[in-house]
């Protein structure tokens, strides 16, 4: 039986040896990703162009997945401590936790996190997490995204929250948003969900209820947007969502920050610190850069919903951006083009 | 990724491997001895988890906190347990119905998905931080080796005591049981009560070593216990006979786990193939005893009946 094992290791190794070509380089980057989806594919692409940019080959990229198994993250930064990595980009919550407790040194820095005080549990959160964690927040201006559906649905009444319960960036989302709805009269109710199963469901539900849906950037709905607009459009339901991969895939319109511009924005402190030498437990988290309000042509359309000139339509702004940057805006579209197909 | 990155990997690994080899105790007792397939451990290793965590937070010392999360993980059992003898639910099923309620269960607990426990503000028993650089009697391994060891003689004690054997003659022959006057359906419950107690026990050691607690962190718990059963039983089978020595396999089965799955991971094969490949290591295992019977094993002699 000891046989068996030592082969099943031998031929891991092999395969091993044939992935990692290229051992002399500058720095190594370990990457932790909590699960495959588009927004967080997209943190991960764009962390990786900026450094490319400056360091070129200079820089190896040691990317690991976790597939949405959290304890997977511990086994996945266990190796990252043991290959001693100059960086650790921790791309979502248990990532960063995960490697927040595994090593005390190594700068790590964390994408797509919405609280950096509630994910490292520091009370009094000032913004800067004074040791060896930084990096960037996914937090949408809430207050403009609950503004947002006043200015474009003006006679909603009832608006659906729906959200995957077990996502706390959702539920935090969720809850700011149904305050900033309260003091405009307007009526919430929390529709969540507890898995994929229960999406149609929960969808259908939610539908009864409200004039307009608001779904936050919920990794669970990112996956299953197919499902939420197979209910809300033949019920006639408009959707207003958090982030740009789930409204181009069910929503109308949202309030978009873009996790490659965010990855970017990672990428660039992690070139700061190792390149610049800057200290990181002295550098404050960053939220992204620019926020685009952008509507979702096909799905307007059909509710007849009369978009404003300042929102630009989902797809459009690559497409330009394609043009002028070339290569940079591939790895945008790349990942957004690879929406999960929902069944 | 060098073969020295293996290596210095190795201590997550085991540690991770021992986390785990204790919840498939857990899983030994229900699956083998009592012969119940117990699909709550998805769930009590994340209750377990979360109240050991949320306690913790809450200002209560690290021993009260962890008693707790063995007595949440207990009620669990007794739940399922009442599901199957009270109300006469299949065991699998009440299994799953006590999972599904977990998930809810365990939300409340926390008040969201996740919570964190930052080991730098508290003095946490385990942590991935104390691998390494520590004296060995506040290291990781050492801790977690321990408590097993423990853990390993208590189990030995009790099922020597009468009322462990009434519980290994339930799982092993009902009826027989039955007959002979020993109250089975108790049994069942006591068994799933000590099974799901050390699974929680489990769930509250890895909140600890990784740094949080998560509704999902269950989520496929029952796979690794039975790999860590079944790879143990594969690998030293032959060799540990003995009660104590079996649940022994067992931890090392869950630490043999854990290095091919560091070593897959560290060595980069495809992320996709993750999943596919834990459940191969599992079906290897499996299937391999299975062969062994069915192509080596000297077939039994003909014309048995002569002496008959």
């Amino acid at each position: 039986m000891k046989k068996v094992l030592a082969l099943v290791l031998v031929a891991m190794m092999m395969l091993g040896s044939v992935c990692a070509v290229a051992e002399d380089t500058t720095y190594t980057i370990g990457i932790c990703q909590l699960v495959q989806h588009v927004a967080l594919d997209a943190a991960t692409q764009g962390f990786r162009d900026a450094i490319t940019e400056v360091l070129g080959d200079k820089v190896v990229f040691d990317e690991k997945n976790a597939f949405g198994d959290s304890p997977t993250c511990a086994t996945i930064v266990n190796g990252f401590v043991s290959a001693n990595v100059d960086l650790i980009l921790a791309n979502a919550t248990p990532a960063l936790q995960a490697a927040a407790s595994a090593s005390y040194d190594i700068p790590i820095l964390g994408t797509s996190v919405t609280e950096y005080g509630v994910a490292l549990e520091i009370p009094d959160f000032t913004g800067v997490v004074g040791y060896n964690v930084s990096g960037t927040s996914d937090l949408a201006p809430l207050d403009q995204q609950a503004a947002m559906i006043v200015e474009l649905f003006p006679e909603a009444k009832n608006v659906g929250l729906l959200f995957c319960s077990s996502e706390p960036n959702s539920a935090y989302q969720v809850k700011v948003v149904a305050e900033e709805l309260a003091k405009v009269g307007i009526t919430t109710k929390d529709f969540p969900f507890s898995d994929l199963n229960d999406v149609a469901a929960v969808t259908t539900a939610a539908c009864e209820f409200s004039d307009v849906i608001y779904v936050p950037t919920d990794n669970t709905v990112a996956s299953a947007t197919g499902i939420v607009d197979g209910v809300c459009r033949p019920a006639g339901v408009p959707i207003i969502a958090g982030e740009e991969g789930i409204c181009s895939g069910c929503g109308v319109a949202t309030l978009s920050i873009s996790y490659y511009d965010l990855g970017y924005a990672t990428g660039l402190m992690a070139l700061r610190i190792l390149v610049d030498g800057e200290d990181i437990t002295k550098m404050p988290i960053e939220y992204a850069p620019n926020f685009t309000k952008k509507y979702n042509e096909e799905i307007s359309a059909e509710f007849g919903v009369t978009i404003p000139e300042d929102y630009i339509a989902i797809g459009a702004e690559e497409e330009a951006e394609a043009a002028e940057e070339g290569e940079t805006a591939e790895g945008t579209e790349a990942a957004e083009e690879s929406e999960p197909a929902a069944e | 990724m060098s073969l020295t990155t293996l290596l210095a990997a190795m201590p997550g690994a085991i540690s991770q491997g021992v986390i785990w080899g204790i919840m498939a105790i857990g899983v030994y007792i229900t699956y083998k001895v009592l012969d119940f397939s117990d699909l709550t451990v998805d769930g009590s290793i994340c209750t377990g988890a979360a109240v050991c965590v949320v306690l913790m937070i809450n200002g209560v010392s690290l021993p009260i906190a962890m008693v707790a999360a063995v007595a949440a993980g207990m009620l669990t059992g007794l739940v399922t347990g009442l599901f199957h003898t009270f109300m006469g639910i299949p065991a699998i099923l009440a299994g799953i119905l006590t999972q599904l309620s977990l998930y809810s269960v365990n939300l409340k607990i926390m008040g969201k998905a996740n919570q964190a426990i930052n080991a730098r503000n508290y003095d946490l028993l385990v942590s991935m931080q104390k691998l390494r650089n520590v004296p060995f009697y506040e290291n990781t391994i050492f801790i977690v080796l321990l408590f097993s060891a423990v853990m390993i003689a208590v189990l030995y004690w009790f099922f020597g005591t009468e009322a462990g054997c009434s519980l290994r003659a339930t799982g092993s022959n009902l009826n027989m049981s039955r007959a002979q006057g020993i109250n089975t359906n108790f049994n069942k419950v006591l068994g799933l009560m000590i099974s799901n107690g050390i699974v929680a026990l489990a769930g509250a050691l890895l909140a600890q070593y990784q740094g949080f607690a998560e509704v999902q962190m269950g989520r496929g718990a029952i796979v690794i216990g039975l790999a860590a059963v079944i790879i143990g039983e594969a690998l030293f089978g032959k060799i540990f006979r003995n009660f104590a020595l079996r649940m022994v396999s067992v931890i090392l089965g869950g630490i043999v786990y854990y290095i091919v799955y560091q070593t897959v991971i560290l060595f980069g094969l495809d992320p996709d193939l993750l999943k596919m490949l834990s459940a191969l290591v599992v079906a290897t295992f499996l299937a391999v005893p299975h062969w062994k019977n069915k192509w080596f094993a000297k077939p039994a002699k003909k014309g048995g009946t002569d002496h008959a």
